[in-house]
Protein backbone atom coordinates (compact mmCIF):
# COMPACT_ATOMS: atom_id res chain seq x y z
CA UNK A 1 0.00 0.00 0.00
CA UNK A 2 2.78 2.39 1.03
CA UNK A 3 4.77 1.52 -2.05
CA UNK A 4 1.87 2.31 -4.41
CA UNK A 5 1.25 5.63 -2.62
CA UNK A 6 4.96 6.46 -3.02
CA UNK A 7 4.73 5.61 -6.70
CA UNK A 8 1.80 8.00 -7.18
CA UNK A 9 3.55 10.84 -5.35
CA UNK A 10 6.73 10.26 -7.35
CA UNK A 11 4.70 10.32 -10.59
CA UNK A 12 2.90 13.52 -9.57
CA UNK A 13 6.15 15.21 -8.57
CA UNK A 14 7.74 14.13 -11.81
CA UNK A 15 4.82 15.44 -13.87
CA UNK A 16 4.38 18.77 -12.11
CA UNK A 17 7.80 19.85 -10.91
CA UNK A 18 10.30 18.28 -13.29
CA UNK A 19 11.16 20.20 -16.40
CA UNK A 20 11.00 17.60 -19.16
CA UNK A 21 13.06 17.48 -22.32
CA UNK A 22 13.50 20.99 -23.69
CA UNK A 23 10.94 22.37 -21.20
CA UNK A 24 11.91 25.72 -19.72
CA UNK A 25 9.13 26.00 -17.16
CA UNK A 26 7.61 23.51 -14.76
CA UNK A 27 3.86 22.96 -14.93
CA UNK A 28 3.33 24.05 -11.34
CA UNK A 29 4.94 27.45 -11.91
CA UNK A 30 2.79 28.07 -15.00
CA UNK A 31 -0.41 26.95 -13.24
CA UNK A 32 0.35 29.39 -10.41
CA UNK A 33 1.06 32.09 -13.00
CA UNK A 34 -2.33 31.45 -14.66
CA UNK A 35 -4.11 31.75 -11.31
CA UNK A 36 -2.23 35.02 -10.67
CA UNK A 37 -3.40 36.31 -14.08
CA UNK A 38 -7.03 35.45 -13.27
CA UNK A 39 -6.68 37.21 -9.93
CA UNK A 40 -5.14 40.33 -11.52
CA UNK A 41 -8.01 40.49 -14.05
CA UNK A 42 -10.35 41.53 -11.26
CA UNK A 43 -8.06 44.34 -10.10
CA UNK A 44 -8.60 47.77 -11.67
CA UNK A 45 -5.23 49.53 -11.49
CA UNK A 46 -4.10 52.12 -14.07
CA UNK A 47 -0.61 50.74 -14.98
CA UNK A 48 -2.10 47.24 -15.10
CA UNK A 49 -4.91 48.46 -17.39
CA UNK A 50 -2.32 50.00 -19.75
CA UNK A 51 -0.40 46.73 -19.84
CA UNK A 52 -3.59 44.76 -20.50
CA UNK A 53 -4.60 47.16 -23.29
CA UNK A 54 -1.18 46.89 -24.96
CA UNK A 55 -1.21 43.07 -24.79
CA UNK A 56 -4.77 42.84 -26.13
CA UNK A 57 -4.13 45.33 -28.95
CA UNK A 58 -1.05 43.34 -30.05
CA UNK A 59 -2.91 40.03 -29.99
CA UNK A 60 -5.88 41.47 -31.90
CA UNK A 61 -3.56 42.68 -34.67
CA UNK A 62 -1.92 39.24 -34.79
CA UNK A 63 -5.34 37.61 -34.94
CA UNK A 64 -6.42 39.86 -37.82
CA UNK A 65 -3.34 38.84 -39.84
CA UNK A 66 -3.68 35.11 -39.09
CA UNK A 67 -7.41 35.02 -39.82
CA UNK A 68 -7.00 36.89 -43.13
CA UNK A 69 -6.86 33.75 -45.37
CA UNK A 70 -9.95 32.15 -43.78
CA UNK A 71 -11.77 35.49 -43.92
CA UNK A 72 -10.94 35.88 -47.61
CA UNK A 73 -12.17 32.36 -48.30
CA UNK A 74 -15.42 33.04 -46.44
CA UNK A 75 -15.79 36.32 -48.38
CA UNK A 76 -15.33 34.47 -51.67
CA UNK A 77 -17.96 31.87 -50.74
CA UNK A 78 -20.31 34.67 -49.73
CA UNK A 79 -19.72 36.44 -53.03
CA UNK A 80 -20.69 33.33 -55.03
CA UNK A 81 -23.72 32.77 -52.83
CA UNK A 82 -24.88 36.36 -53.37
CA UNK A 83 -24.26 36.08 -57.11
CA UNK A 84 -26.41 32.96 -57.37
CA UNK A 85 -29.26 34.62 -55.44
CA UNK A 86 -29.00 37.93 -57.31
CA UNK A 87 -32.21 37.63 -59.32
CA UNK A 88 -34.50 36.62 -56.46
CA UNK A 89 -32.93 39.29 -54.22
CA UNK A 90 -33.58 41.92 -56.90
CA UNK A 91 -37.30 41.05 -57.09
CA UNK A 92 -37.64 41.07 -53.30
CA UNK A 93 -35.89 44.43 -53.01
CA UNK A 94 -38.13 45.88 -55.73
CA UNK A 95 -41.26 44.89 -53.80
CA UNK A 96 -39.77 46.17 -50.53
CA UNK A 97 -38.81 49.46 -52.17
CA UNK A 98 -42.38 50.05 -53.36
CA UNK A 99 -43.74 49.47 -49.85
CA UNK A 100 -41.11 51.74 -48.31
CA UNK A 101 -41.82 54.52 -50.82
CA UNK A 102 -45.46 54.44 -49.78
CA UNK A 103 -44.53 54.64 -46.11
CA UNK A 104 -41.94 57.44 -46.31
CA UNK A 105 -44.37 60.34 -46.09
CA UNK A 106 -46.19 58.75 -43.13
CA UNK A 107 -42.94 58.18 -41.18
CA UNK A 108 -41.47 61.63 -41.77
CA UNK A 109 -44.59 63.15 -40.25
CA UNK A 110 -44.34 60.82 -37.22
CA UNK A 111 -40.63 61.68 -36.81
CA UNK A 112 -41.38 65.40 -36.88
CA UNK A 113 -44.12 64.98 -34.33
CA UNK A 114 -41.84 62.81 -32.16
CA UNK A 115 -39.05 65.43 -32.18
CA UNK A 116 -41.49 68.15 -31.15
CA UNK A 117 -42.83 66.04 -28.31
CA UNK A 118 -39.31 65.20 -27.12
CA UNK A 119 -38.46 68.90 -27.02
CA UNK A 120 -41.56 69.45 -24.96
CA UNK A 121 -40.33 67.04 -22.28
CA UNK A 122 -36.77 68.44 -22.41
CA UNK A 123 -35.24 65.23 -23.60
CA UNK A 124 -32.01 65.37 -25.58
CA UNK A 125 -32.46 64.36 -29.18
CA UNK A 126 -29.63 62.20 -30.45
CA UNK A 127 -27.70 63.78 -33.27
CA UNK A 128 -25.51 61.97 -35.79
CA UNK A 129 -22.61 64.16 -34.66
CA UNK A 130 -22.43 62.17 -31.43
CA UNK A 131 -21.48 59.00 -33.28
CA UNK A 132 -18.18 57.35 -34.04
CA UNK A 133 -18.05 54.74 -36.78
CA UNK A 134 -15.81 51.72 -36.41
CA UNK A 135 -15.02 48.60 -38.39
CA UNK A 136 -15.40 45.07 -37.02
CA UNK A 137 -11.90 43.56 -37.16
CA UNK A 138 -12.41 40.25 -35.35
CA UNK A 139 -15.71 38.46 -35.33
CA UNK A 140 -14.89 35.14 -33.71
CA UNK A 141 -18.14 34.14 -32.10
CA UNK A 142 -16.97 32.35 -28.99
CA UNK A 143 -19.44 29.74 -27.78
CA UNK A 144 -19.26 31.38 -24.38
CA UNK A 145 -19.21 35.03 -25.32
CA UNK A 146 -21.13 36.67 -28.19
CA UNK A 147 -18.97 39.65 -28.97
CA UNK A 148 -16.70 41.20 -31.58
CA UNK A 149 -13.72 43.51 -31.74
CA UNK A 150 -13.85 46.94 -33.40
CA UNK A 151 -10.91 49.07 -34.53
CA UNK A 152 -11.55 52.06 -32.25
CA UNK A 153 -10.66 52.42 -28.62
CA UNK A 154 -9.66 55.09 -26.15
CA UNK A 155 -7.98 56.92 -29.08
CA UNK A 156 -11.54 57.79 -30.27
CA UNK A 157 -12.80 58.53 -26.73
CA UNK A 158 -14.74 55.28 -26.45
CA UNK A 159 -15.66 54.21 -22.93
CA UNK A 160 -17.11 51.12 -21.30
CA UNK A 161 -20.90 50.96 -21.43
CA UNK A 162 -21.39 53.00 -24.62
CA UNK A 163 -24.09 51.78 -27.01
CA UNK A 164 -23.13 50.08 -30.27
CA UNK A 165 -25.52 50.53 -33.19
CA UNK A 166 -25.91 48.89 -36.57
CA UNK A 167 -27.24 51.83 -38.56
CA UNK A 168 -29.89 53.11 -36.14
CA UNK A 169 -30.50 49.75 -34.42
CA UNK A 170 -29.09 48.87 -31.04
CA UNK A 171 -26.91 45.72 -31.11
CA UNK A 172 -24.83 45.82 -27.93
CA UNK A 173 -22.55 47.79 -25.68
CA UNK A 174 -18.82 48.29 -25.20
CA UNK A 175 -17.36 46.17 -22.42
CA UNK A 176 -13.60 46.41 -22.88
CA UNK A 177 -11.70 49.43 -24.22
CA UNK A 178 -8.05 49.24 -25.28
CA UNK A 179 -5.93 51.93 -26.98
CA UNK A 180 -6.84 51.05 -30.58
CA UNK A 181 -9.57 48.44 -30.18
CA UNK A 182 -12.66 47.67 -28.12
CA UNK A 183 -14.91 44.70 -27.49
CA UNK A 184 -18.64 44.99 -28.17
CA UNK A 185 -20.82 42.63 -26.12
CA UNK A 186 -23.84 41.75 -28.24
CA UNK A 187 -27.42 41.73 -26.92
CA UNK A 188 -27.60 37.99 -27.58
CA UNK A 189 -24.85 37.21 -25.04
CA UNK A 190 -25.63 35.44 -21.77
CA UNK A 191 -24.09 38.32 -19.81
CA UNK A 192 -26.11 41.03 -21.58
CA UNK A 193 -28.98 42.73 -19.70
CA UNK A 194 -30.47 45.87 -21.31
CA UNK A 195 -33.31 48.04 -19.89
CA UNK A 196 -35.98 48.35 -22.60
CA UNK A 197 -39.43 49.77 -23.24
CA UNK A 198 -42.07 48.03 -25.38
CA UNK A 199 -44.27 50.04 -27.69
CA UNK A 200 -47.22 50.63 -27.87
CA UNK A 201 -47.97 49.14 -24.41
CA UNK A 202 -45.22 51.24 -22.77
CA UNK A 203 -44.13 48.44 -20.42
CA UNK A 204 -40.57 48.46 -19.10
CA UNK A 205 -38.54 45.23 -19.10
CA UNK A 206 -35.03 43.83 -19.18
CA UNK A 207 -33.77 42.32 -22.44
CA UNK A 208 -31.69 39.27 -21.51
CA UNK A 209 -29.37 37.40 -23.89
CA UNK A 210 -29.32 33.61 -24.11
CA UNK A 211 -26.27 32.83 -26.23
CA UNK A 212 -27.32 31.18 -29.47
CA UNK A 213 -31.08 31.66 -28.99
CA UNK A 214 -33.00 34.91 -29.36
CA UNK A 215 -32.85 37.34 -26.41
CA UNK A 216 -35.98 37.45 -24.25
CA UNK A 217 -37.91 39.99 -22.20
CA UNK A 218 -37.77 39.57 -18.43
CA UNK A 219 -39.25 41.40 -15.43
CA UNK A 220 -42.41 42.44 -17.29
CA UNK A 221 -45.41 43.36 -15.11
CA UNK A 222 -47.80 40.47 -14.42
CA UNK A 223 -50.73 41.75 -16.47
CA UNK A 224 -48.73 42.99 -19.41
CA UNK A 225 -50.26 43.47 -22.85
CA UNK A 226 -47.27 42.71 -25.03
CA UNK A 227 -48.32 41.37 -28.43
CA UNK A 228 -46.53 39.70 -31.30
CA UNK A 229 -44.81 42.37 -33.39
CA UNK A 230 -44.58 45.06 -30.70
CA UNK A 231 -41.43 47.12 -31.08
CA UNK A 232 -38.70 47.00 -28.41
CA UNK A 233 -36.63 50.16 -27.78
CA UNK A 234 -33.92 51.04 -25.27
CA UNK A 235 -35.64 52.73 -22.34
CA UNK A 236 -32.75 54.94 -21.26
CA UNK A 237 -33.49 54.01 -17.65
CA UNK A 238 -30.57 54.44 -15.23
CA UNK A 239 -29.09 56.81 -17.84
CA UNK A 240 -27.15 53.97 -19.47
CA UNK A 241 -28.23 54.51 -23.11
CA UNK A 242 -30.25 56.99 -25.14
CA UNK A 243 -33.95 56.20 -24.95
CA UNK A 244 -35.81 55.19 -28.09
CA UNK A 245 -33.10 53.30 -29.97
CA UNK A 246 -34.87 50.44 -31.79
CA UNK A 247 -33.75 46.89 -30.96
CA UNK A 248 -36.26 44.44 -32.42
CA UNK A 249 -39.78 43.03 -32.51
CA UNK A 250 -41.49 41.02 -29.78
CA UNK A 251 -42.12 37.38 -30.69
CA UNK A 252 -44.42 35.39 -28.42
CA UNK A 253 -43.29 31.76 -28.04
CA UNK A 254 -45.01 29.52 -25.46
CA UNK A 255 -44.34 31.06 -22.04
CA UNK A 256 -41.52 33.33 -23.19
CA UNK A 257 -41.45 36.62 -25.06
CA UNK A 258 -38.44 36.61 -27.32
CA UNK A 259 -37.14 39.52 -29.34
CA UNK A 260 -36.37 39.11 -33.02
CA UNK A 261 -33.57 41.64 -33.62
CA UNK A 262 -33.71 44.19 -36.44
CA UNK A 263 -30.02 43.59 -37.21
CA UNK A 264 -28.47 40.31 -38.24
CA UNK A 265 -25.63 40.05 -35.73
CA UNK A 266 -23.55 37.72 -37.89
CA UNK A 267 -23.49 40.15 -40.85
CA UNK A 268 -22.13 43.31 -39.25
CA UNK A 269 -19.09 45.00 -40.77
CA UNK A 270 -19.39 48.56 -39.43
CA UNK A 271 -20.88 49.82 -36.20
CA UNK A 272 -21.77 53.27 -34.87
CA UNK A 273 -20.83 54.02 -31.31
CA UNK A 274 -22.99 56.55 -29.56
CA UNK A 275 -20.76 58.97 -27.63
CA UNK A 276 -23.58 61.31 -26.71
CA UNK A 277 -24.54 59.99 -23.32
CA UNK A 278 -21.06 60.41 -21.85
CA UNK A 279 -20.84 63.96 -23.23
CA UNK A 280 -24.14 64.78 -21.61
CA UNK A 281 -22.86 63.54 -18.24
CA UNK A 282 -19.85 65.86 -18.41
CA UNK B 1 18.34 19.74 -53.41
CA UNK B 2 16.15 16.73 -52.69
CA UNK B 3 17.85 16.21 -49.32
CA UNK B 4 17.41 19.88 -48.51
CA UNK B 5 13.71 19.67 -49.37
CA UNK B 6 13.29 16.49 -47.30
CA UNK B 7 15.00 18.13 -44.31
CA UNK B 8 12.79 21.19 -44.66
CA UNK B 9 9.68 18.99 -44.81
CA UNK B 10 10.73 17.08 -41.68
CA UNK B 11 11.54 20.28 -39.84
CA UNK B 12 8.13 21.68 -40.79
CA UNK B 13 6.40 18.54 -39.56
CA UNK B 14 8.30 18.78 -36.26
CA UNK B 15 7.09 22.33 -35.80
CA UNK B 16 3.58 21.51 -36.99
CA UNK B 17 2.06 21.01 -33.48
CA UNK B 18 3.47 24.37 -32.38
CA UNK B 19 2.28 26.13 -35.54
CA UNK B 20 -1.13 24.52 -35.19
CA UNK B 21 -1.31 25.53 -31.53
CA UNK B 22 -0.74 29.21 -32.28
CA UNK B 23 -2.81 29.17 -35.46
CA UNK B 24 -5.93 27.89 -33.72
CA UNK B 25 -5.39 30.34 -30.85
CA UNK B 26 -4.97 33.40 -33.03
CA UNK B 27 -7.62 32.35 -35.54
CA UNK B 28 -10.13 31.65 -32.77
CA UNK B 29 -10.65 28.04 -33.88
CA UNK B 30 -9.82 26.37 -30.59
CA UNK B 31 -13.46 25.33 -30.39
CA UNK B 32 -14.70 24.01 -33.73
CA UNK B 33 -18.40 24.78 -33.64
CA UNK B 34 -20.86 22.99 -35.93
CA UNK B 35 -24.62 23.29 -35.85
CA UNK B 36 -25.24 20.28 -33.67
CA UNK B 37 -21.95 19.72 -31.92
CA UNK B 38 -18.64 21.34 -31.07
CA UNK B 39 -15.14 20.04 -30.46
CA UNK B 40 -12.34 21.53 -28.41
CA UNK B 41 -9.41 20.95 -30.77
CA UNK B 42 -7.09 22.76 -28.37
CA UNK B 43 -7.51 20.12 -25.65
CA UNK B 44 -6.91 17.23 -28.08
CA UNK B 45 -3.83 18.87 -29.58
CA UNK B 46 -2.25 19.66 -26.21
CA UNK B 47 -3.13 16.28 -24.68
CA UNK B 48 -1.77 14.24 -27.58
CA UNK B 49 1.54 16.05 -27.98
CA UNK B 50 2.33 16.39 -24.27
CA UNK B 51 1.60 12.69 -23.89
CA UNK B 52 3.45 11.41 -26.93
CA UNK B 53 6.19 13.93 -27.71
CA UNK B 54 6.46 16.69 -25.09
CA UNK B 55 9.50 18.29 -26.71
CA UNK B 56 7.29 19.40 -29.64
CA UNK B 57 5.02 21.45 -27.40
CA UNK B 58 6.63 23.36 -24.53
CA UNK B 59 4.54 24.19 -21.47
CA UNK B 60 5.45 27.86 -21.90
CA UNK B 61 4.00 27.86 -25.42
CA UNK B 62 0.83 26.13 -24.17
CA UNK B 63 0.45 28.83 -21.53
CA UNK B 64 0.99 31.59 -24.10
CA UNK B 65 -1.52 30.04 -26.50
CA UNK B 66 -4.07 29.91 -23.67
CA UNK B 67 -3.54 33.61 -22.99
CA UNK B 68 -4.02 34.40 -26.70
CA UNK B 69 -7.26 32.37 -26.78
CA UNK B 70 -8.53 34.26 -23.74
CA UNK B 71 -7.87 37.60 -25.43
CA UNK B 72 -9.45 36.54 -28.74
CA UNK B 73 -12.55 35.09 -27.06
CA UNK B 74 -12.84 37.92 -24.52
CA UNK B 75 -12.45 35.72 -21.44
CA UNK B 76 -10.54 36.78 -18.32
CA UNK B 77 -6.79 36.35 -18.91
CA UNK B 78 -5.50 33.02 -17.60
CA UNK B 79 -8.71 30.96 -17.76
CA UNK B 80 -7.95 28.96 -20.93
CA UNK B 81 -4.25 28.89 -20.01
CA UNK B 82 -5.15 27.25 -16.71
CA UNK B 83 -7.43 24.64 -18.30
CA UNK B 84 -4.81 23.81 -20.97
CA UNK B 85 -2.15 23.40 -18.29
CA UNK B 86 -4.50 21.07 -16.39
CA UNK B 87 -4.84 18.96 -19.57
CA UNK B 88 -1.01 19.00 -19.87
CA UNK B 89 -0.66 17.94 -16.22
CA UNK B 90 -2.89 14.90 -16.70
CA UNK B 91 -1.04 14.04 -19.93
CA UNK B 92 2.34 14.38 -18.18
CA UNK B 93 1.14 12.19 -15.31
CA UNK B 94 -0.22 9.52 -17.69
CA UNK B 95 3.07 9.59 -19.59
CA UNK B 96 5.01 8.88 -16.39
CA UNK B 97 2.80 6.02 -15.20
CA UNK B 98 2.10 4.18 -18.48
CA UNK B 99 4.38 1.94 -20.46
CA UNK B 100 2.22 0.79 -23.38
CA UNK B 101 1.12 3.29 -26.00
CA UNK B 102 -2.29 2.51 -27.42
CA UNK B 103 -5.31 4.45 -28.57
CA UNK B 104 -7.54 2.88 -25.89
CA UNK B 105 -5.16 3.86 -23.05
CA UNK B 106 -4.85 7.41 -24.35
CA UNK B 107 -8.56 7.70 -24.98
CA UNK B 108 -9.65 6.52 -21.52
CA UNK B 109 -7.09 8.69 -19.75
CA UNK B 110 -8.40 11.66 -21.76
CA UNK B 111 -11.67 11.51 -19.74
CA UNK B 112 -10.18 12.79 -16.45
CA UNK B 113 -8.19 15.36 -18.44
CA UNK B 114 -11.36 16.87 -19.97
CA UNK B 115 -13.33 16.66 -16.74
CA UNK B 116 -10.61 18.32 -14.66
CA UNK B 117 -9.90 20.99 -17.29
CA UNK B 118 -13.59 21.91 -17.60
CA UNK B 119 -13.96 21.91 -13.83
CA UNK B 120 -11.14 24.46 -13.49
CA UNK B 121 -12.54 26.39 -16.46
CA UNK B 122 -15.95 26.58 -14.83
CA UNK B 123 -14.54 27.55 -11.41
CA UNK B 124 -12.33 30.29 -12.91
CA UNK B 125 -15.24 31.76 -14.91
CA UNK B 126 -17.57 31.51 -11.93
CA UNK B 127 -15.22 33.55 -9.75
CA UNK B 128 -14.73 36.06 -12.56
CA UNK B 129 -18.54 36.59 -12.70
CA UNK B 130 -18.91 35.24 -16.25
CA UNK B 131 -22.03 33.31 -17.19
CA UNK B 132 -21.48 30.26 -19.37
CA UNK B 133 -23.85 27.77 -20.91
CA UNK B 134 -23.27 24.65 -18.84
CA UNK B 135 -25.12 22.39 -21.27
CA UNK B 136 -22.89 23.62 -24.09
CA UNK B 137 -19.79 22.90 -22.01
CA UNK B 138 -21.07 19.38 -21.28
CA UNK B 139 -21.97 18.61 -24.92
CA UNK B 140 -18.62 20.04 -26.02
CA UNK B 141 -16.77 17.73 -23.59
CA UNK B 142 -18.61 14.66 -24.86
CA UNK B 143 -17.95 15.42 -28.53
CA UNK B 144 -14.32 16.31 -27.81
CA UNK B 145 -13.96 12.84 -26.23
CA UNK B 146 -15.74 11.12 -29.15
CA UNK B 147 -13.67 12.98 -31.74
CA UNK B 148 -10.33 12.19 -30.03
CA UNK B 149 -9.51 8.99 -32.02
CA UNK B 150 -9.80 10.82 -35.36
CA UNK B 151 -7.27 13.49 -34.42
CA UNK B 152 -5.20 10.83 -32.62
CA UNK B 153 -4.83 8.96 -35.95
CA UNK B 154 -3.82 12.11 -37.84
CA UNK B 155 -1.31 13.20 -35.20
CA UNK B 156 0.12 9.66 -34.92
CA UNK B 157 0.70 9.68 -38.66
CA UNK B 158 2.61 12.98 -38.41
CA UNK B 159 4.57 11.62 -35.45
CA UNK B 160 5.53 8.46 -37.34
CA UNK B 161 6.72 10.47 -40.34
CA UNK B 162 8.95 12.68 -38.17
CA UNK B 163 10.35 9.66 -36.34
CA UNK B 164 11.10 7.61 -39.45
Amino acid sequence: MDTSRDDVSIAIRSAFLKKGTQQKFSLLILILLSITFIFFESIQFKPLDYLRSAVKDTIYRGSVIVSYPSKSFAGLANFFHNYINLHSNYNELKKENNILKNNISKYSYIELENNQLRKLIDEQVMSPGNMVSARVIIDKQSPYLNSFIINSGSNKNLKNGMAALDGQNFIGRIVDVNFFSSRVLLVSDLNSKIPVIIEPSGHHAILTGHGKNLPSLEYLPENHKVKDGDIVFTSGKEGVFFPGTPIGKAKLEKEEINVSLFSNLSQITFVNISLGESDKRK
Amino acid sequence: MAILFKNFKLRLLEFLPLLLLFFISLNGNSIIDFNFFSINAHYILVYFWVLRQPRSLGYGFIFLSGIITDVVFGLPLGVTALSLLVVSSVAAYVRVVTVNISLINDWISFIPAILLANFFYFIALYFSNYSVEYLYLFVNSIFTFIFYPILWSIFSLILNITKS
